[in-house]
């Protein structure tokens, strides 16, 4: 297991040089000089080439990689070219509010999705069955940004149950660390006020970005339990007179979850890749939006810097994903 | 007492939707703001309509535009003294500024100002780099300051809003490298404005907070109950931002409220529409330097192919206002007699067909690049291509963004065929229009994307932009603007409207180009 372990860390490194690379070249071959935006609206032609000397655009490609290299060696992302700070300032402010996000809203895929699934195999082809897998389709099917739309419209808006954007109410004030998890940090320093006032700013984007992962989830679920529930052993136990739900959630999901954890794994992603959307609606201050402003006014050192963080991260929920499954299937183990 | 876990869920989802009260501001007299934020916090290092907005209220400068048609207000300054040949400005301070540290605004601080900018080279310093040089800028009294031109420059004191007024203690203290302070600016703030930055609740596009300056030079005896803080939180959804503000958790939106949620929010009884005429033109440029462009015929062709009254009218609902020049119709310089380019397809027949006899290559696809994310630059490049495809010309849209386009117009070949922009209040001169659109020389920035050259037109220009006086100036630049008519090199559709919307609690809101009517030293929020 440790050797598996080494063995995929090892293989992180060239992955990622190799992620960087090709981001560095993409952004190099759109037209976008951050210089010229950075000189501004009135800039003289001589104004744009002297920013452009200060940042070092105007070297060779093969240099300005390779100091970049040289900086991320030393864990340091550089300035943004816009916001001025440490882009490793900004990250660590914006990206626990996306994986708060994308956590809560993966457990919620998960707590919801997993039953969902098995009731649809138990009560293959009757009506629970039928009832969940067109809502499943339905699921996967509907835009997020429709669904995050909808529900502000109905929880914000008409029940003003929940709050409509952002991730504190006005006036609330964020204790300072040392996650940067609000939830996690609130509960730490005893502020229990500010706790429940984040949980429910939390609530609707953590489901809009949950809906298709419920449906996933319950699909495959359904898939693995329809899989395992025809075989022997689950005849052997139900003879031997094991309780049913018993026999179901412990033995049956337990064989039946492998391909669904594998999903979860990829759903991970996904949810990354979607909170862009969600937290753009909620005005959820994550690292999706930072990113698309980054791309927009070409800030190249912002680009980078998020494409090996979620890259990391990426690596690591894989890595993760491969140590639940030898967790649940011992036969994996001695890979 | 002991809770089950089905108790506690039970307990812990009572307690959510008891908390469930309709959203408004924390704090009565605070105002929460839907406008963006500028990148950072420096407004020496950036200078955009955003920008505009947070400066306005946290700096000062020694010169400020008010009212509408904005109209220049001595603010640090209480006056200036210009040399008859131009070349030198002198500006008196008024006594007894502070900035927030609580120290006294002196001469040395205006110096080291303008000294800053000119440094650090980046966006305000474009108006100033070509006549100031950092030693041009001296204090001759502790109130006084002198400027020495290198040449003559009349639109020098339009141009002084531009450049905020900063504390030298404060940045001197935060240098790192000789950067003057650049680096701690970006998200700190060392100002003498009406309102002072919270820099611990600061998030560069996020968050900013402001509080009352209570010691602001200009007093507070003008507003009865001003606020005690601004709260900016930018909504980049416009569906949400809507919808924050019919729920009452937003006080105000930007100024670009879409046109279709206009009678929503004139109907509601939380909101109202906020409408003035702003000093920023909407046009199509065409890249003179590449045909069929660089064909006069071509180009009236496309002026006249344009359905103006259809997007101003059907599209933006009458949310605009006409303006067939490159200048906003509101400003001096504008010549009334110019009657411009109207939608006209058999004119524009015509002038295609001469066009194309002269040899101007008008059946290849034309491409009009637009700015992606901004609704109108679609609306109007798909309703060109509606109007010109019964003409024979196919024009073939292209999704671009703000970056690409400027570093694409440094140079004629990468200029595309046609894009589509406004053209901001930066100051109000026909210089920030007419001059840097049209004179020759500013080829290769984003203003001058049109290649445009008349030799005659850069004559007029030159002399206009050396020539001390409005009332001298003003011929110059109508007679300019003619020629430049005449020659049509763009296509110039609208002058905007701004459209806010704003919460009807909000009062004393006064408009001004310059910054879009952000300026909250004049707000007050009715109980």
């Amino acid at each position: 297991m440790i050797a598996f372990i080494a063995r995929r860390l090892a293989l992180a490194v060239p992955t990622l040089l190799g992620l960087l690379v090709i981001t560095f070249v993409l952004i190099r071959t759109v037209p976008a000089d951050p210089a010229t935006a950075l000189a501004g609206d009135n800039a003289t032609p001589a104004q744009i080439a002297a920013i452009r000397h200060e940042f070092g655009l105007d070297r060779p490609l093969y240099a300005q990689f390779g100091r970049y290299l040289g900086q991320i060696a030393e864990l340091d992302f550089g300035i943004s070219a816009f916001s001025g700070r440490p882009v490793a300032l900004d990250i660590a402010q914006r990206l626990p509010a996306t994986l708060e996000l994308t956590m809560v809203s993966l457990l919620l895929a998960i707590a919801i999705g997993v039953p969902l699934g098995v009731i649809g195999a138990v009560h293959h082809n009757r009506w629970p069955d039928f009832v969940l897998r067109t809502a499943s389709v339905g699921g996967i099917a509907i835009a997020t940004f429709w669904l995050a739309i909808m529900l502000q419209l109905l929880f914000a808006m008409e029940l003003g149950w929940l709050p409509l954007r952002g991730r504190l109410g006005l006036g609330a004030v964020a204790p300072p660390g040392p996650t940067g998890f609000l939830l996690i940090d609130c509960l730490l320093a005893g502020q229990f006020g500010v706790f429940l006032d984040a949980l429910r700013h939390l609530v609707l984007p953590a489901a809009t970005l949950s809906f298709g992962g419920i449906a996933t989830i319950a699909r495959f679920t359904r898939a693995g339990v329809l899989e395992t529930l025809q075989k022997d052993f689950v005849l052997y136990e139900r003879a031997a007179g094991f309780g049913r739900w018993r026999l179901i959630w412990i033995y049956v999901l337990r064989n039946s979850v492998v391909a669904t954890v594998t999903q979860i794994g990829l759903l991970f992603g996904g949810l990354v890749a979607g909170a862009v959307v969600v937290e753009s609606i909620f005005d959820w201050p994550g690292i999706g939006d930072y990113t698309v402003q980054a791309i927009l006014t070409a800030d190249y050192k912002v680009i980078l810097a998020v494409t090996l963080v979620v890259g990391v991260i990426y690596i690591a929920v894989n890595l993760l994903t491969d140590l639940v499954h030898a967790l649940i299937d011992p036969r994996l183990r001695s890979g | 007492m002991e809770i089950t876990r089905r108790e506690a869920g039970a307990l812990t989802l009572g307690a959510l939707l008891t908390l469930a009260v309709r959203a408004r501001a924390a704090e009565p007299d605070v105002l929460v703001s839907g406008d963006n934020l500028p990148q950072n916090l420096d407004p020496h290092q950036i200078f955009d309509v955003p920008m505009q907005g947070y400066a306005v209220n946290t700096y000062d400068t020694l010169y400020r535009y008010e009212g509408n048609p904005p109209e220049l207000q001595p603010w640090l300054a209480a006056g200036h003294t210009p040399a008859p040949d131009g070349m030198s400005w002198e500006f008196a301070l008024r006594p007894g500024s502070l900035f927030h540290d609580g120290s006294p605004i002196t001469a040395e601080d205006v110096v080291y100002s303008f000294r800053r900018v000119l440094a650090l080279g980046k966006a305000p310093a474009g108006a100033f780099l070509p006549v100031l040089k950092p030693d041009g800028v001296t204090a001759t009294g502790p109130l006084t300051v002198r400027f020495q031109l290198a040449h003559p420059y009349a639109p020098f004191l339009a141009a002084m809003p531009l450049v905020s007024i900063v504390n030298p203690r404060v940045l001197r203290q935060h240098e790192k490298d000789n950067d003057w302070g650049a680096a701690w600016l970006a998200s700190n703030e060392a100002g003498s404005g009406a309102y002072v930055l919270k820099p611990e609740t600061y998030m560069p596009l996020q968050h900013v907070d402001l509080a009352r300056f209570d010691r602001h030079f200009m007093g507070w005896k003008d507003n009865p109950r001003p606020l005690d803080g601004v709260a900016y939180r930018p909504t980049k959804e416009t569906s949400t931002r809507l919808l924050a503000l019919l729920q009452g958790s937003l006080d105000w939106t930007d100024s670009y409220l879409p046109v279709d949620d206009v009678t929503q929010v004139a109907a509601s009884k939380i909101a109202h529409v906020q409408k003035d005429e702003d000093m920023r033109t909407f046009l199509i440029r065409m890249n003179n330097s590449k045909p069929p462009f660089d064909n006069i015929n071509a180009r009236k062709g496309f002026a006249h192919a344009f359905d103006y009254h259809g997007f101003i009218t059907d599209i933006l609902k009458g949310y605009a206002v006409r303006d067939p020049t490159p200048m906003p119709n509101t400003l001096w310089g504008f010549p009334k007699d110019v009657a411009g380019y109207e939608y006209d397809p058999a004119k524009a027949k015509m002038y295609f067909e001469r066009a194309r006899q002269e040899g101007a290559p008008l059946h290849r696809p034309i491409q009009i690049h637009i700015q992606e994310a901004l609704d109108q630059t679609t609306q109007a490049a798909q309703l060109y291509q509606s109007t010109l495809a019964p003409l024979g010309i196919t024009l073939k849209i292209v999704n671009d963004t703000w970056a690409n386009l400027t570093t694409n117009t440094a140079h004629p070949e990468t200029t595309p065929d046609m894009w589509v922009h406004w053209v901001s209040t930066y100051f109000v001169d026909p210089e920030n229009w007419a001059g840097q659109m049209y004179d020759s020389q500013f080829g290769g920035t984003w203003k001058a994307s049109s290649w445009y050259k008349n030799p005659k037109v850069d004559e007029l220009l030159r002399q206009a932009r050396a020539t001390v006086g409005q009332e001298a100036r003003a011929p110059l630049y109508e007679a300019a603007i003619r020629l430049i008519v005449a020659d049509s090199p763009d296509i110039w559709i609208y002058n905007t409207v701004d459209l806010r919307g704003v919460n009807n609690r909000v009062a004393g809101f006064r408009f001004c180009p310059v910054g879009s009517g952000t300026e909250v030293r004049w707000i007050h929020l009715a109980a």
